[in-house]
C-alpha cells in the first residue's frame, strides 16, 4: 500500500522532472521517506559523467572511480542514479559528456538507435582516436549530448552501464539500475498484480580489480581481471553496514524486496542469514514458477527480485559471496546486516 | 550427416536467405541413418584477431567443418548410429567423450586411429571433447558441437518441443595463451592458473564473428530463432542479449520451467542452453558475455567490440 506521504513525494518528483531537482540519495544522506531506500530520478531527467570519483574503500584505500550522476547532492562515486519511470511510459534520459560515452539500457529492450553501442548506436563526446581514451574508433559521435527516448518495458529491475571501452569504463563504476513502476506509479508493488511489498532495497554488486583503477583506456594492464574490493552499492568491509542503501531494516512481519542487480563481472550469492525469501522475477520479468530459497546466484548482466518477510525479531549477517568464473571458488565475501526494528 | 545447416535449418523460401546468400536445408528423413565421420586432433598455429600467433588443438574434418572457424562439427538425428574416428596426430593420448552420452572411452595413443561409435541420443546440444587431459583438452580447443535433431527431421529443439524458423549454433569457448606456450613446448600448466586472454565464439573473435555467416545471427521480425550457446570452454558465459529477451527452454537437454524470460542466460562449464528468441524489432544488436574482459582481445576492447561478441541483425 501507498501511503499519502510517498503519493506526494513521488508526484513532486515527477515535477522536479529535468534532473535538478532531486535531493536525498544513498551513503550519508537522509534516504527518502516511504518504500524507497535511494533517492530515484524520474524521467525525464539527465546526467553527465565524472571521471574524478573517489572512492574510499573499508580498509583506507581511494580508488578512483568513473560514474554517472548529476552533480547534487545524491551522487554516489559508485552506481550511478536511480531512474525510475512507469511501464509504457515514454522515456528521456539525456547524456552529456565531453568524453566519450555512452547509456546501454540493459535489459530494456529498446531499439538501435538508443541502444548506446558505438558503431551501431552511437556515443557522446569526443574521440581521442588511434586507440586512444574511449576506444570508439570510426563510430558516430552523437555531440556532447544525446538524449536517448525509449518506451519503459515491463514493470521491474533494469540495468544501465556506459559502453564505450566497456570492459574498463563498466568497472570503473559506470553503471546503475533503471526500476520501472507498474503502470499506474504503484511504488509498492513489483508489477500490476504481482506482489506487494513495503520496503525495497537495490543491491547493485561490484567488485574492483584495484590494479586497473589508474588505467584510462583498456590494454594489456586490463588483460586478467584479479578483483580484490567486493561491494554492494560501492561499499565493501565494514561500509557495507553502515550504508543505508545497502543494511536493510524493517519491522516484524513487513515484507522487504530486494533488487539484486549484477553488476559485477564475477557472480556471486546472495544470502540473508539463513532466512528464506521468495525470488519472483528476474531480468525485468515475473518467473515463471516463483521459489522460496535461502540462497541466490546472479551471474554479471542478471537481475533477481528477492521479497522476505522480516522475522519476529533479530539481526542476521545478509552477504553476497563472490564467485570465481573459471572454477567457482570463493573469491570474497560482503556483508551487511539485516535487522528486525 | 548435414554440416553447413549449423547455420541454419529453415522454412524452404525465407526471405532470410537473402541475407546471408546461404541455402542450405536440414534435409528431413523418415528414417534412421548411419554416420561415419572422420577426425583428426591436430596442434597447429592460429592467429588471433590482434595478430598474435598461438598454438592449439583442434578437432580436424576433412570433409567438412562445423560452424565459424571450428574444424569439425556433427549434426545427426535422434536414433542415427555414429562412428567417428579419431586420429591422434598430437604428442600425447587422447580419447573422444560426449558429456552426459558417453564417458572413460579408450585412449588412442599418438600416431593411431580409434573408432567411438554411438547411437544419436534424445534431441537437444551436446558437445565432444578429449577426456584424458583433464581440463588441459578443452583449454587447448579440442572440442566440438554435437547437435542432435528429432528423428523426424523437424525444425524443434527436441521432439514436440518449441518449433523455430531458423536456429544458430554458438561454441564458446576461450584461450590463456600462456598456457597454450606450455603446451607447445611439450610440458602442461596448472589450471588454478588459468586466466584466458583470447575469446571465441564459434572460434572466431569480433570483427571475424559478423563476417562468418555461421555466427552471423541473421533473422527477421516475427520468426522464433532457436540459439545453442554450448560452452567448451572453462568459464561461465553469462550470455547477454541487446535488444531482446529470450526464452530459456533447456539446460543441458534439462527443461527450465522456471527462469524462462531472459535477457541474460547463464551458460556454465560443460553447458548447453538451448533458447528460443523471439524477434520482437528490426536492427542490429551485439549478444556478449557480460563478463565483458571477455569482449576484449588480450585486454584490448578491440574497435568497437572484440573477443567473443556475437551481431544479431533483424530485418
Ligand atoms: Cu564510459
Ligand atoms: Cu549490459
Amino acid at each position: 500500500m501507498l501511503n499519502k506521504f510517498q503519493k506526494i513525494y513521488t508526484m513532486s518528483m515527477r515535477r522536479g522532472g529535468g534532473g535538478g531537482g532531486n535531493g536525498g540519495g544513498g551513503g550519508s544522506t537522509t534516504p527518502p521517506a516511504g518504500g524507497r531506500t535511494f533517492s530515484y530520478q524520474a524521467a525525464p531527467t539527465s546526467v553527465g559523467v565524472s571521471m574524478m570519483g573517489n572512492l574510499t574503500m573499508a580498509d583506507g584505500a581511494s580508488l578512483r572511480t568513473w560514474y554517472f550522476g548529476s552533480g547534487f547532492n545524491g551522487d554516489r562515486a559508485l552506481a550511478g542514479p536511480v531512474f525510475e519511470a512507469n511501464e509504457g511510459s515514454n522515456v528521456q534520459i539525456t547524456l552529456s559528456s565531453m568524453m566519450p560515452h555512452s547509456i546501454h539500457f540493459h535489459g530494456l529492450d529498446v531499439d538501435q538507435a538508443n541502444d548506446g553501442v558505438p558503431s551501431t548506436s552511437g556515443y557522446v563526446g569526443r574521440s581521442m582516436g588511434g586507440g586512444g581514451f574511449g576506444r570508439v574508433g570510426n563510430a558516430t559521435s552523437l555531440g556532447n549530448s544525446y538524449t536517448y527516448t525509449f518506451t519503459a518495458p515491463h514493470a521491474g529491475t533494469y540495468m544501465y552501464h556506459c559502453h564505450v571501452d566497456t570492459s574498463l569504463h563498466f568497472e570503473m563504476g559506470m553503471y546503475g539500475t533503471v526500476i520501472i513502476r507498474p503502470a499506474n506509479g504503484d511504488s509498492n508493488v513489483a508489477w500490476a498484480g504481482g506482489p506487494a511489498f513495503d520496503k525495497e532495497y537495490i543491491w547493485q554488486m561490484g567488485a574492483f580489480d584495484s590494479s586497473w583503477h589508474g588505467s584510462r583506456v583498456s590494454g594489456a594492464q586490463t588483460a586478467r581481471y584479479r578483483p580484490d574490493y567486493f561491494m554492494i552499492n560501492g561499499s565493501d568491509g565494514a561500509n557495507a553496514s553502515n550504508d543505508s542503501t545497502v543494511a536493510i531494516s524493517a519491522g516484524a512481519g513487513q515484507k522487504v524486496l530486494i533488487r539484486v542487480n549484477g553488476t559485477s563481472y564475477m557472480p556471486g550469492i546472495v544470502r540473508l542469514g539463513g532466512l528464506q525469501f521468495e525470488v519472483i522475477a528476474s531480468d525485468g520479468r515475473p518467473l515463471a514458477v516463483p521459489y522460496v530459497t535461502t540462497e541466490q546466484l546472479c551471474c554479471a548482466g542478471e537481475r533477481y527480485d528477492l521479497l522476505v518477510t522480516m522475522p519476529s525479531s533479530g539481526q542476521y549477517t545478509a552477504s553476497i559471496e563472490y564467485r570465481d568464473i573459471r572454477n567457482g571458488k570463493a573469491l570474497g565475501t560482503v556483508t551487511t546486516t539485516l535487522t528486525v526494528v | 550427416m548435414q554440416r553447413r545447416e549449423f547455420l541454419k535449418s529453415s522454412l524452404a523460401g525465407s526471405a532470410a536467405f537473402a541475407l546471408s546468400g546461404l541455402t542450405v536445408l536440414n534435409s528431413k528423413r523418415a528414417h534412421a541413418a548411419t554416420s561415419n565421420i572422420e577426425l583428426s586432433a591436430e596442434g597447429t598455429y592460429k592467429t588471433m584477431v590482434d595478430g598474435t600467433s598461438v598454438y592449439v588443438w583442434q578437432f580436424n574434418d576433412a570433409n567438412g567443418s562445423g560452424p565459424g572457424a571450428l574444424t569439425s562439427g556433427i549434426v545427426v538425428n535422434e536414433g542415427d548410429v555414429v562412428n567417428v574416428t579419431v586420429t591422434n596426430n598430437l604428442d600425447r593420448a587422447i580419447n573422444f567423450v560426449i558429456p552426459g552420452v558417453m564417458a572413460n572411452t579408450p585412449s588412442v595413443s599418438p600416431g593411431s586411429s580409434q573408432t567411438y561409435s554411438f547411437t544419436a541420443p534424445a534431441a537437444g546440444s551436446y558437445f565432444y571433447t578429449d577426456g584424458v587431459n583433464g581440463e588441459i583438452g578443452k583449454a587447448m580447443g579440442l572440442s566440438g558441437p554435437l547437435v542432435v535433431m528429432p528423428a523426424d527431421g523437424s525444425d524443434r529443439l527436441y521432439t514436440g518441443g518449441p518449433a523455430f524458423n531458423r536456429q544458430y549454433t554458438l561454441v564458446l569457448n576461450e584461450l590463456d595463451d600462456r598456457l597454450n606456450a606450455a603446451v607447445a613446448a611439450g610440458g602442461t600448466y596448472n589450471m588454478d592458473d588459468y586466466e584466458p586472454n583470447y575469446y571465441f565464439a564459434n572460434g572466431l573473435s569480433y570483427p571475424d564473428t559478423a563476417g562468418d555467416g555461421d555466427t552471423l545471427v541473421s533473422m527477421n521480425v516475427g520468426e522464433n530463432v532457436a540459439i545453442r550457446f554450448i560452452n567448451t570452454g572453462c568459464i561461465t558465459y553469462p550470455q547477454h542479449f541487446h535488444g531482446y529477451h529470450v526464452n530459456v527452454i533447456s539446460r543441458n537437454r534439462v527443461l527450465e520451467t522456471r527462469v524462462i524470460e531472459k535477457d541474460t542466460t547463464q551458460v556454465e562449464r560443460d553447458m548447453c542452453t538451448d533458447v528460443i528468441l523471439p524477434v520482437a524489432q528490426a536492427g542490429a544488436y551485439p549478444l556478449h558475455t557480460h563478463y565483458v574482459p571477455g569482449v576484449t582481445a588480450n585486454g584490448v576492447y578491440v574497435y568497437p567490440y572484440g573477443g567473443a561478441l556475437i551481431v544479431m541483425v533483424a530485418a
